[in-house]
């Protein structure tokens, strides 16, 4: 037996010795100067910008690695990306962009004219598919006249334009039928050229040498590593190891504020929250049924119990779209009211309690909103039974509007046509609730075409009141999204639309 | 011995055959197919173009066409392709199953390497005090699961040494200390269950073996007690041993998919996770079936372990 023991004595000194390794390591193990650590949730699916959606994606791609013909600045006013300036003609079907000089691709070609045009075709190809294609409908050709110029004509005038175009990446020419060139190896103009991807581990960026704007941007360059598990995170940008978390959530976010060296930067999200109902079916193929429903419904409560109070309650537009929101206040149904909810469905003629079910999307936030609605809902004559199904089952009864009720997200951007013409016009390309309202798609084509600023005022004001009591859906909250900073990071700003473009300003002490 | 290799490669192509039905069955009946959750929300695209991409993809066609189709071609050594990324699957394995294989191995030298110490100073002290305290640590150390412990080995070791980099995965052959470091404590984390659990099986083992004959008798010849100890009672106690640390493994395959995501390693767990998540047919099939062949091989190893430990086998095969 004597053996045994002193084979245990050996094992200790083992430990002893990686101990001391461990702590070796520790002391030898830092990290280069200004490259910057990322933490997010998730993988991209793909790095080509015409084709990705999900956020995932998205915020990897354009700004950082990729730019647009306009950009948004931090308080998201439109300002010249790679357009210098531009000019509308007197029937606004002729748009002139004079374009920056002096761009150059990551790969060392210059970006001229012809490749702004060859984007713009691209989003619009058949081929390729891109969910961006809607936002440039009013499209009808693109030429270079030269080498700095690009002439745009559109069937007829376009409000939204410059708003959709901050959101259509500019790739290099030659790729208009090509979906899988980009998908693994982004060439963009932006100051961050894509280096290096590790499945489910990082995708690594470095600084763009030839980018149009190098003085300005300090960071060698950027790594945005993969972790799964929000205690992960957590753990990794208090000891240092990651110097970001950019948009996370209120439950993430509450349990960070106070960390020492660790700074927490919030602002109101423009996606929303929205519980979605199928107008082609009863009982929400009743207007006063849809009207019931928002009568039950007690926002602030919901953001209170499900949100951890960080949000806002949710009209069919952001407050931050301040030249076109319509405040809450003045949305007569967003009164929390069960009693007048029971009567209007009594009005309605059904028989209450109302049984219906509610599909919801698979995400902590929006389970717990659900599960409030519920509850809410039984209050004012409705029995709501939730079905949690996972993601891929969730899109596909979404798309094939095979729901009575859903509850999910909808994202947003600085332009009402974004949040309303897909959505809700008949036969707008996401309008799954199936509603169709001929009064409301005069509004929205007139908000589309008119260039009066007022007078697109005025028809998107009378929109939000049509959408905010009858429409298909019962807008809940716009979410409060932070972003948590380590002390040695400085010059990032969160920015509302999730972009995190403040990155090729950012700098690490 | 060549006729028990034989026997033992038939069966792994039957479980093989039988594994790869099930998966390609399963993975398939989930509602949900690969294009609508690549198309996501995007509704720009038509109908016609859905269609096109399910026939592109072979998806269009009866399921059993489906699997000969897959079949046919697995057999000529290729697996396909990924849906999303359009690289070879075994091209997508072989870059991530390291961290993995390393991680397995790790925690298997951790936990089952200490597993007969432990065992044996507990049979060794059966019925004393430390006796107790080491099987109550037993139970403790098979009730809790890896993901909680690695969470909070990961915040303990933040607080504590802040500077300790503990997340994700660097290959040995770039930084091997940087390697070892952060295998550390996930590896801690899946040894920890299997360590309890072969302890225990050793103590029992060897209880078993110190009360036989065999062990009087060596005693009563005169051999000493270090001969009686590991000539004698641990070779016999090891066979059960043996068999479990095969079972083993497997659990340890499927606890590295919940450590991997809780340490954020880029391993064999995340790509199935992730392929299944996306409905990545080929990469699903193709990782299932790796991670079977695994784990026969080392029930097969484990086969050849006994014939080592305990020649009365060797004869008999």
């Amino acid at each position: 037996m004597l053996h045994v023991v002193k084979q245990g004595s050996g094992l200790r000194r083992a430990l002893r010795c990686s101990v001391a390794a461990a702590a070796f390591a520790l002391l030898t193990g830092t990290a280069s100067a200004q490259m910057l650590e990322v933490a997010v949730e998730a993988s991209p699916a793909g790095l080509d910008p015409h084709i990705v959606t999900a956020f995932a994606s998205s915020q990897i791609v354009l700004g950082p690695i990729y730019e647009g013909l306009t950009a948004l600045d931090k308080d998201l006013n439109i300002i010249p990306g790679l357009a210098q300036s531009w000019t509308g003609s007197a029937d606004g079907k002729t748009v002139t962009f004079k374009l920056r000089p002096g761009v150059t691709f990551h790969d060392g070609k210059p970006m001229e004219a012809e490749d702004v045009a060859s984007s713009l075709r691209r989003v619009l190809s058949k081929d390729v598919g891109s969910p961006l294609a809607s936002r440039l409908s009013a499209m009808e050709s693109a030429t270079a006249v030269d080498a700095t110029t690009l002439e745009l004509k559109l069937k007829e005038p376009s409000a939204p334009l410059l708003a959709s175009l901050t959101g259509i990446a500019i790739v290099p020419r030659g790729l208009e039928t090509n979906k899988d060139a980009l998908q693994r190896a982004p060439v963009g103009t932006g100051p961050f050229k894509f280096e290096e991807w590790q499945p489910n581990g990082f995708i690594r960026l470095a600084k763009h040498a030839g980018y149009w704007n190098a003085a300005e941007v300090k960071l060698a360059g950027v790594k945005f590593n993969f972790v799964p598990e929000a205690a992960t995170r957590q753990v990794g940008i208090g000891n240092g190891q990651f110097a970001l978390l950019p948009h996370i959530d209120a439950a993430t976010a509450l349990q960070l504020k106070g960390k020492p060296n660790v700074a927490m930067q919030e602002t109101t999200e423009l996606a929303y929250t929205l519980i979605g109902m199928n107008t082609s079916k009863p009982p929400f193929d009743n207007a006063k049924v849809r009207e019931a429903l928002n009568y039950a419904l007690n926002r602030k409560e919901i953001i209170d119990a499900a949100l951890f109070g960080s949000g806002a309650p949710a009209a069919p537009l952001p407050a931050v779209l301040k030249d076109w929101a319509v405040d809450v206040k003045d949305l007569p149904c967003y009164a929390y009211d069960p009693a007048k909810a029971q009567a209007l469905l009594k009005e309605a003629g059904v028989a209450t309690p109302v049984a219906v079910s509610m599909t919801v999307l698979p995400r902590q936030d929006i389970r717990d909103i659900a599960q409030v609605v519920q509850q809410q809902l039984g209050k004012a004559g409705f029995k709501v039974e939730l079905k949690n199904p996972e993601l891929g089952q969730f899109v596909q009864d979404w798309r094939n509007s095979n729901f009575d009720l859903f509850a999910s997200t909808n994202a947003g951007s600085i332009e009402p046509d974004d949040y309303f013409y897909r959505a809700f016009r008949t036969g707008g390309s996401t309008n799954v609730f199936k509603y169709s309202n001929p009064e409301l798609d005069a509004l929205l084509d007139k908000g589309r075409s008119t260039l009066d600023k007022p007078a697109r005022q005025a028809a998107y004001r009378d929109a939000q009141k049509i959408l905010g009591c009858t429409g298909p859906a019962a807008h809940i909250a716009y979410p409060t999204l932070f972003s948590a900073v380590r002390s040695n990071l400085q010059g990032y700003d969160i920015y509302a639309n999730r972009s995190l473009v403040s990155l090729g300003r950012a700098s690490l002490r | 011995m060549l006729r028990h290799l034989l026997q033992r490669g038939l069966d792994l192509v039957i479980v093989l055959f039988g594994i790869s039905v099930i998966v390609f069955l399963m993975i398939r009946l989930i509602p949900g197919d690969a294009v609508a959750i690549m198309l996501g929300a995007n509704t720009e695209v038509t109908p016609e173009r859905i269609a096109a991409m399910r026939g592109a993809l072979g998806l269009d066609r009866p399921l059993l066409e489906q699997y000969w189709v897959w079949l046919s071609h697995a057999l000529r050594g290729d697996f396909g392709t990924s849906i999303w990324t359009g690289r070879p699957v075994m091209q997508e394995i072989a870059a991530q199953i390291w961290p993995t294989l390393q991680l397995t191995l790790f925690a298997l030298v951790l936990g089952a390497g200490l597993a007969i110490p432990i065992g044996c100073l507990m049979a060794h002290w059966r019925g004393g005090r430390a006796d107790l305290v080491l099987r109550v640590g037993a139970i403790a150390g098979l009730t809790i699961p890896s993901f909680w412990l690695g969470i909070v080995m990961l915040i303990t070791v933040a607080t504590l040494a802040p500077s300790f980099a503990s997340l994700g995965y660097v290959p040995f052959s770039e930084d091997p200390l940087g390697n070892l470091q952060r295998l550390l404590l996930p590896a801690i984390a899946l040894a920890l269950p299997i360590l309890a659990n072969l302890s225990r099986l050793v103590r029992t083992a060897m209880l078993d073996a110190l009360s036989q004959d065999y062990i009087r008798t060596a005693r009563a010849k005169g051999l000493g007690e270090r001969a009686v100890l590991y000539r004698h009672a641990l070779r016999n106690a090891l066979i059960p041993f043996v068999t479990s640390v095969g079972i083993m493994t497997g659990y340890l395959l499927g606890g590295a998919i919940v450590v991997e995501q809780v340490f954020s390693i880029p391993g064999l767990g995340r790509l199935i996770l992730g392929a299944i998540a996306e409905r990545n047919y080929p990469l699903v099939q193709a990782t299932i079936l790796v991670v079977t062949v695994g784990f026969v091989l080392v029930n097969a190893l484990v086969d050849f372990a006994y014939a080592l430990i305990d020649p009365r086998l060797r004869t008999a095969s």
